[in-house]
């Protein structure tokens, strides 16, 4: 499809084309691009929540002060470090069980649902769960721990700055897996059975069938994956408002943004750590899809 | 190289026998082709040869080891899969070399069995594509050359040309002849393509519903097939059957009136059938032939049909019974038209009433 258009069948066909994608392209325009276009120009005023009608240009000030504020670069080592261990996890955890469901066993199918539910649950809620779950008087972990003899005093894992972060990540690891495991399942039940009697009639080993036969096969459906999940990672919020609230110790990007926009009501400086963010998204995107070679477009 | 032996192999799935009890001796160097329609457990049978099913019962031997328990790399075989099952992120020659690799073969060794391979099958050229990059045909090759690569003594074909086009089929059918006479090892070829089974096999195995129903030579099953089922199956177009009442014995044969009065006596083994007993005439369309006078069994032409070599007339007897007639290619026929036929009691073939032949 380049050049110009050569037939008037084939010009009629281009205008019928551009017809269908209007209705989707208006509305992502009107929530996405506008929203974006608005974030990144109040990033360079002073607009306050209360003063959105009149502000004035400050330049690059806004990302000045950000990039010399340590709680910033505090924000964003937490969401590296939240995105990089949980993603990692996930992936592995995922491949695991999505191995053990492509298996043919018995009540599979309904494994797979149960598999979903944490996916299926909100996460404000799971996180509201999770978070009555480890309370340092109440929750039913320390409870557990300590029947078990596994720890002698409650411990208050939400406010602990050495344990709020894994807590966080554990709770993540606990609802994503499934999101993983169903799609490494799907590319799994794609692979021909052939594929794998022609390896037994080879007399190549399980662990070398999966190394060299299986990883490589589902590689495209898993690099997406996991570029869906590390996007999704990165601009983590709810998940830590909830269990920990702004506490420094787990703070994302996403939370910091918030707590600046809204508590604090600096619309201008909280825009800009957005705009940053949305960087940081973009730029980990290219990388992603470049270097690990995905292919959106998974398959063929 | 070794001989492939079933002594009464079963074959359950669940509560579901697929193969009942089959006894089979394969000698070394023979070619057999399974045969048989849908689901008459061919495939089946191949896959508990190659290990990749398990028998519910019976014993397995290839080259005199009794092979039940063996994982199929231990069995000494290679299989050639209908889908080629070619692994589509190696090259042709990762594909042929991946087995030997991972059981520490070296190096040169590996190279020289891949290079060896690949001239026998004339792929020599497509050795460092992978399979997206191949035709159906080149593909098959490789597939081909993977099992060579394993110098295995027994070969399974499991219909490794019917995802092939008319054309390159009868092009393979010709490469694997040529392969049979090269490598001179056991092969088990299953098709459902009986013109296949003829052209490649020393042997061929009918199977139907889990049961062999005849084994023998391809001219065998030809000229004297064993029972109903194997004389339907095998001959293209089909063989016809027609319904007679027997007259009894004279001289070893078995007298048949035909529709419109008219007698035939064919050759039979067994005893005759009483008098009156009805039996099923088999006779081949290409072996029914025209008479110029006399009395005769007259059919009306239903329908011409026009191959261009030859001419299938679809025709009706005065009962009513149809029979396809096969004429060469330019004679002048039409529908409606009275055809006088002439059946010779060599080329007919006598089925009692349990479907056996006489």
């Amino acid at each position: 499809m380049s050049g110009l258009p050569h037939s008037s069948l084939e010009r009629q066909r281009r205008r019928a084309a551009w017809l269908f994608l209007l209705p989707m392209l208006i509305v992502l325009a009107g929530v996405a691009g506008w929203p974006l276009v608005r974030t990144v120009f109040f990033s360079f005023t002073d607009a306050t929540l209360a003063t959105l009608d009149s502000f004035q240009g400050v330049g690059v000030d806004n990302y000045l002060w950000l990039v010399r504020d340590p709680v910033w670069w505090r924000a964003v080592w937490n969401t590296l470090v939240f995105t990089v261990v949980s993603v990692g996890i996930e992936t592995a955890l995922g491949l695991g069980i999505a191995l053990i469901l492509n298996a043919h066993l018995p009540g599979r199918g309904l494994l797979r649902a149960a598999v979903l539910i944490p996916w299926a649950i909100p996460t404000v809620v799971s996180a509201q769960m999770w978070g009555w779950m480890f309370h340092d008087l109440y929750g039913v972990v320390n409870a557990i721990l300590m029947g078990l003899g596994l720890i002698a005093e409650p411990r208050a894992w939400t406010a602990d700055p050495d344990l709020a972060l894994p807590v966080v990540i554990a709770v993540d690891v606990w609802k994503s897996t499934p999101f993983m495991a169903l799609l490494i399942l799907a590319a799994l039940q794609m692979l021909p059975r052939d594929l794998y009697e022609a390896a037994r009639v080879d007399g190549v080993h399980p662990v070398k069938v999966f190394v060299r036969i299986t990883l490589p096969l589902i590689r495209p459906a898993l690099m997406v994956a996991v570029l869906f999940r590390t996007l999704d990672a990165l601009r983590v919020f709810d998940l830590m408002y909830v269990l920990t609230g702004n506490s420094r110790s787990t703070m994302s990007m996403s939370v910091y943004a918030r707590q600046y926009l809204i508590d604090f009501q600096d619309v201008g400086y909280g825009s800009a750590a957005a705009t940053l963010l949305v960087l940081v998204l973009a730029v980990a995107t290219v990388l992603a899809v470049t270097l690990g070679r995905v292919r959106v477009d998974a398959g063929r | 190289m070794a001989g492939v032996t079933l002594r009464g192999v079963r074959k359950s799935f669940g509560r579901i026998e697929v193969i009942h009890g089959v006894d089979l001796e394969v000698a070394d160097g023979e070619f057999v082709a399974f045969v048989g329609p849908s689901g008459c457990g061919k495939s089946t049978l191949l896959r508990l040869i190659a290990g990749l099913e398990e028998p519910s019962g019976g014993d397995l031997s290839i080259g005199g080891q009794r092979v039940n328990d063996r994982p199929p790399a231990a069995r000494g075989i290679a299989m050639v899969f209908q889908s080629y099952a070619l692994y589509p992120h190696m090259t042709a020659y990762d594909n042929m070399a991946f087995g030997l690799t991972l059981a520490r073969t070296g190096k040169a060794t590996i190279a020289e069995r891949v290079r060896d391979a690949a001239r026998l099958l004339q792929i020599e050229d497509l050795l460092d594509r992978k399979p997206r990059d191949l035709s159906g045909g080149q593909r098959q090759r490789v597939a081909i050359g993977r099992a060579i690569v394993r110098e295995p003594q027994v070969f399974l074909f499991d219909e490794p040309l019917s995802n092939l086009d008319a054309g390159l089929r009868v092009q393979m059918r010709l490469e694997i002849a040529k392969l049979k006479a090269d490598l001179r090892a056991t092969m088990i070829y299953v098709t459902h393509d009986q013109v296949e089974a003829m052209t490649l096999a020393d042997r061929i195995v009918v199977l139907n519903a889990g049961r062999v129903e005849q084994a023998g030579t391809p001219l065998e099953l030809y000229h004297r097939p064993r029972n109903r089922f194997v004389a339907g199956f095998i001959g293209s177009p089909a063989m016809n059957f027609l319904d007679v009442v027997s007259e009894g014995r004279a001289d070893g044969s078995v007298r048949v009136w035909l529709p419109g009065g008219v007698p035939l006596d064919i050759a039979v083994d067994g005893a005759a059938p009483a008098a009156g007993t009805p039996l099923t005439l088999g006779v081949r369309p290409e072996h029914v032939g025209l008479a110029d006078g006399g009395a005769g069994l007259f059919a009306t032409i239903l329908a011409v049909e026009r191959l261009g070599g030859e001419t299938h007339c679809h025709a009706a007897l005065e009962d009513g019974q149809r029979l396809l007639v096969r004429l060469d290619g330019d004679r002048p026929v039409a529908a409606g038209e009275r055809l006088r036929l002439n059946l010779r009691g060599e080329t007919a073939h006598l089925f009692g009433s349990d479907g056996q032949r006489l």
